[in-house]
């Protein structure tokens, strides 16, 4: 059995457990979300899949329209500079967040082409500077750390116009 | 279509550690206190209904009243009313690691006094677990003092 570590709060005595929960997971991306994963680490490109019914363009690309509930197939290319629609910013640490280190900014970015936004974060840039309407590009790691993960982008930063 | 290659499926994992502390209160660590520095089990009789209060509890669950201050030891012996056979070893959210043995699982009725409690039987052959089965738990000899069912190994089959 694996030892345990405990903590006895001083002058009372008392047991304090400090737990553990680790909730490893793993899902399948799916069809769709293979490809734009895969396409992400290959060729540093993010792709958005169109619906023809309802001219929608989705990022990332889902296998149904959620209008028309079609199946959807068409992958198209969109671009990596996109448009902020909103953000926020976390200053304090959490297991749970996908890099180290605080602060953390939250964006969704509307790529050049799609319809939809598309949540990731912001890098190089001040909080302060921060304003919903900015142009922001993304920036991918080297091929060596892309391992076909939504984190193949490492962040969005702003498009110095 | 039948010379393109198969699509590569991409599986997305991830481990998110959730860390957290929980204090186990006044009465619980009495308890705890008693297993590791004296390997017995100890808990309080409630003042009001007169029942074992498990595990101890500064309100009666029976009555919902306080349940007072009159600590017993209770027997660490007792029959196995149910049992669970498990064959994969369990998760130890103490740690985040999965223990590095399986048991059987069973709800123990304690000797002399009211008390149901789910623990780990070291009998791991099933066709040798039979409910009404008398155990004994099996004190952990060194490092006692992580709770209850870390200090009890598990209990052991006796023969009476």
């Amino acid at each position: 059995m694996t030892e345990r570590t405990v903590e006895i709060l001083e002058d009372s005595d008392r047991f304090v457990f400090p737990w553990q929960l680790a909730i490893p997971n793993t899902y399948p991306a799916g069809v769709v979300g293979s490809k734009f994963l895969i396409e992400l680490r290959d060729n540093k490109k993010i792709k958005g899949i169109k619906c023809p019914e309802c001219n929608q363009v989705y990022v990332p690309p889902r296998s149904t329209c959620k209008y028309c509930f079609g199946e959807l197939s068409e992958l198209v290319d969109v671009s990596d500079k996109g448009t902020l629609v909103t953000y926020a910013v976390s200053y304090e640490p959490t297991p749970v967040q996908p890099v180290e280190g605080t602060p953390v900014i939250y964006g969704i970015v509307k790529l050049d082409g799609a319809d939809t936004g598309f949540v990731h974060m912001l890098g190089e840039v001040d909080p302060k500077q921060l304003e919903i309407g900015m142009r922001v590009k993304a920036v991918f790691k080297t091929k060596k750390k892309r391992v076909a993960s939504i984190l193949d982008i490492k962040y969005f930063k702003p498009l110095k116009i | 279509m039948a010379n393109e290659p198969a699509q590569e499926y991409i599986q997305v994992t991830y481990k998110k550690p959730r860390p957290y502390r929980w204090a186990a209160g006044e009465y619980l660590s009495r308890l705890y206190r008693e297993c590791r520095d004296n390997k017995r089990l100890m808990t309080v009789k409630c003042q009001h209904c007169n029942e074992h209060v498990w595990p101890p509890s500064k309100v009666c669950g029976r009555c919902k009243k306080p349940s007072g201050d009159n600590w017993v030891v209770v027997s660490d012996k007792g029959s196995v009313v149910q049992f669970t056979y498990t064959n994969f070893p369990m998760f130890d959210p103490h740690v985040g690691k999965y223990m590095t043995e399986e048991h059987p699982f069973a709800t123990i009725d304690l000797d002399d006094c009211e008390i149901y409690w789910v623990a780990k039987l070291e009998e791991k052959d099933k066709d040798k677990l039979k409910p009404g089965m008398r155990v004994q738990a099996v004190w952990r000899e060194e490092g006692r003092g992580g709770g209850l069912d870390h200090d009890i190994l598990y209990f052991r089959t006796i023969e009476e």
